[in-house]
């Protein structure tokens, strides 16, 4: 019994990746208020293409340099309209570059990582 | 817990693993402001590790960590008779050298259709091995924090030991430790590769919780803070750094309170702290102290 | 090909004054307070950001810009001087004491508070900021001079004069050569040590003053980056030039700017950092006590 265990246990540390991976799209537009922006996220499977719907989408930033610095709280992304299509409105600390942050979990789990440029208007 | 807290605690415990690195070489006598390169070298390494050569990732933290302690060697060996300030500019540049190397390196391979692999100031992402498992935060979490606790009672227990004594005795009085028979660059240098290796095991489980690395991550700031983590909580215990990093990554992070101010109010907090307490929180006349009224209530 | 190589190195020496000026300000409060002092880059970028909002609402000349750097650097150079070198006592002959250390980690605490205090203040992440010199560079034969840059060496060669003479024949820099020299003895004789530590911060934050707004005068620009900058090539170049000496200092900014002018020129700027970290490594590795010391043929080693 132990053995078997042990052999799972072996074998789900060295077994290959089944890639469950999602590619996703992230278009953050400014909002009135400064450092506010609204996001649209497009998910969908990286090898279909086929949209992903009904997932737990949460969106996060983080600076690059100084990685634990500027986070901002990860906020719950709503389903849009077309499917595969989710919208958050991320509140930032400061202007630069901040990576975003996709949590997906639900049908597939990822995370990606997204860099995009936030500039001042 | 939510995923917020989650991310903040399990930043907390990364942290930690650089700030001991930085205590460690501190406990000997040397300030490093480039313990962040090792940390870098680890992440790195075991990102190409699991996801480039597919292995497990407690393998790939174990050659993470003979790359930590082997480039920290490399610095060590010619910086062996600096001092002060002169060891920290040189630990600086050398650390630097390797962000630059980072945003020069490109080594990529094409998995399941797509490169993997790092790609200069692009970084490196789908360090996925935790992800494709089915790793849960919690359970990430608790990984970090278990190894943070080997580490610490490692720590503990050496502090005991004559070996412990021997670092200490090298940080404090280098000469007479030379006069009673120690071999003070050989302590220098274990001591160094030790660091390094602390370093850049942290830097692998960073790699893994957060998926993509890039140079930028593994720069000046980051060398300075782990440094400032250790002064600022005290040189007496291990965990000393731990409540330095708690205090900046923990207090500050989760009182929303200070949102933007944040710098402002633990910078203050930071030199008014110095002025009270310079050695740091937890020095050696306050752990001494705490020591001997544990053995007296246990006595 | 001749050309290029006379026109990296007066580039080189013009960029490498700037760092002889940031060197200067760092030298002076190492090598009289024996302190490393983290938030020197950050005070002169909030010089640097007081003189962009006066810019930003008043259009001023170029004049009062330099004095609003200069007083803004000295403003926040006392703030940081009161709060975390004055408290940690006077200098000690080793610096690896606590003090040292305690008062270093506060000016690193304090660099992390000015940081954030320029950038509430002026949240953008660029601001153009008005040239010191409106028209174009300087031809002399094949070769490009841009006024800025001679108006950065002639500074730094006035500065590094204007020290020398400060220090040896004035009062007030026998009294510094004196707490260089042995602090406790000073203190017998007289000397009020803890008001020339003071003073020779304040000079040093007014020299720092003075760079910056040079430099983010020729860049015609200033960034929330000019803080780490700022103090990362002060270092480097003090320590290029050996740790505590003035003319080392100056040595040492021209070596940088060299350094980076021909290997930008020959490499790109990804190795021109790389060279500029290597050579610094590789002196203090060999030669610590640095270059002025290597040209003055001084045996001395490592030291602390």
């Amino acid at each position: 019994m132990s053995r078997s265990l042990l052999a799972i246990a072996l074998v789900a540390l060295a077994a290959p990746a089944f890639a469950q991976r999602v590619a996703a799209d992230i278009d953050c537009k400014p909002t009135k208020h400064d450092l506010v922006y609204d996001c649209r996220i497009q998910i969908r499977q990286a090898r279909s293409g086929e949209p992903v719907t009904g997932a737990e989408v949460s969106v996060g930033a983080d600076m690059p340099s100084m990685p634990m610095a500027h986070q901002v709280k990860p906020v719950k992304a709503k389903p849009g309209t077309a499917p595969g299509e989710y919208a958050a409105r991320i509140e930032l600390e400061m202007y630069g570059e901040w990576a975003l942050r996709l949590t997906v979990r639900g049908p597939v789990r990822d995370v990606i990582v997204k860099k995009l440029e936030f500039r001042e208007r | 817990m939510d995923e917020y807290a989650l991310g903040v605690l399990t930043n907390i415990g990364l942290f930690s693993f650089l700030a001991l690195s930085a205590y460690l070489l501190l406990v000997a006598g040397e300030m490093s402001f480039g313990q962040q390169a090792f940390f870098g070298v680890g992440a790195y390494a075991a990102g190409i590790g699991t996801a480039m050569w597919g292995l497990p990732l407690p393998v790939a933290c174990v050659v993470a960590m003979a790359l930590g302690a082997a480039a920290a060697w490399l610095v060590g060996l010619p910086t062996l008779r600096l001092r002060g300030l002169y060891f920290a500019m040189a630990t600086l540049a050398a650390a630097e050298m390797f962000r630059i190397l980072f945003e020069l390196f490109h080594y990529q391979r094409t998995i399941d259709g797509e490169p993997v692999g790092p790609d200069g100031t692009q970084g490196f992402r789908g360090i996925r091995w935790v992800l494709e498992r089915g790793i849960e935060q919690e359970t990430y979490l608790a990984i970090v924090l278990t190894v943070l606790a080997a580490v610490l009672v490692v720590f503990a227990v050496l502090e005991r030991t004559r070996l412990g004594a021997t670092v200490r005795m090298v940080g404090e009085d280098p000469e007479l430790a030379a006069v009673l028979g120690v071999n003070v660059d050989r302590v220098k240098l274990a001591v160094a590769a030790a660091a390094g290796a602390l370093a850049a095991l942290g830097g692998a489980l960073y790699a893994h919780h957060n998926t993509y690395i890039e140079p930028r991550n593994f720069d000046i700031m980051l060398g300075v803070h782990s440094l400032a983590y250790a002064l600022i909580g005290g040189l007496g215990t291990a965990f000393g750094p731990l409540l330095g990093v708690a205090l900046d990554i923990g207090l500050l992070e989760s009182t929303r309170v200070f949102r933007g101010y944040r710098m402002i109010v633990f910078g203050g907090l930071v030199a008014a702290l110095l002025i009270w307490r310079p050695r740091g929180l937890l020095d050696e006349t306050v752990v001494n102290r705490i020591a001997r009224a544990l053995r007296r209530g246990s006595a | 090909m001749l050309v290029d190589l006379i026109q990296n190195t007066l580039d080189g020496l013009m960029l490498g004054s700037a760092y002889a000026l940031l060197a200067l300000g760092f030298t002076l409060i190492f090598g009289v307070l024996r302190r490393a002092n983290l938030a020197y880059g950050p005070a002169i970028m909030l010089g640097a950001y007081a003189a962009t909002w006066v810019s930003l609402r008043f259009h001023a000349g170029f004049l009062v810009l330099a004095l609003v750097t200069i007083a803004g650097a000295m403003l926040a150079g006392a703030y940081v001087e009161r709060l975390c070198f004055a408290p940690h006592g006077a200098r000690q002959s080793r610096s690896g004491d606590a003090a040292a250390i305690a008062a270093m980690v506060g000016s690193f605490a304090l660099w992390m508070q000015l940081e954030e205090l320029a950038t509430l203040w002026l949240p953008k992440h660029l601001y153009s900021f008005p040239p010191l010199y409106d028209g174009p560079p300087l031809a002399l034969g094949p070769f490009t001079l841009r006024v800025e840059y001679l108006a950065m060496l002639a500074c730094a060669a006035a500065a590094g004069f204007g020290l020398h003479r400060l220090l040896y024949r004035t009062r007030f820099g026998l009294a510094v050569r004196a707490v260089v020299d042995h602090v406790d003895a000073a203190r017998l004789v007289g000397i009020n040590v803890p008001r020339v530590f003071m003073l020779v911060f304040a000079l040093a934050s007014a020299l720092g003053g003075l760079a910056g707004y040079l430099i983010v005068a020729a860049h015609e620009q200033v960034t929330p980056m000019l803080g780490m900058w700022s103090t990362l090539k002060g270092m480097i170049a003090m320590m290029l030039g050996g740790l505590g000496s003035l003319p080392g200092a100056v040595v040492g900014g021209l070596a940088l700017g060299l350094i980076e002018a021909h290997s930008q020129w020959l490499a790109g700027p990804q190795y021109r950092d790389l060279i500029a970290y290597l050579v610094l490594f590789a002196l203090l590795a060999l030669r610590p006590s640095g270059l002025w010391a290597l040209a003055r043929r001084r045996p001395e080693p490592a030291a602390a």
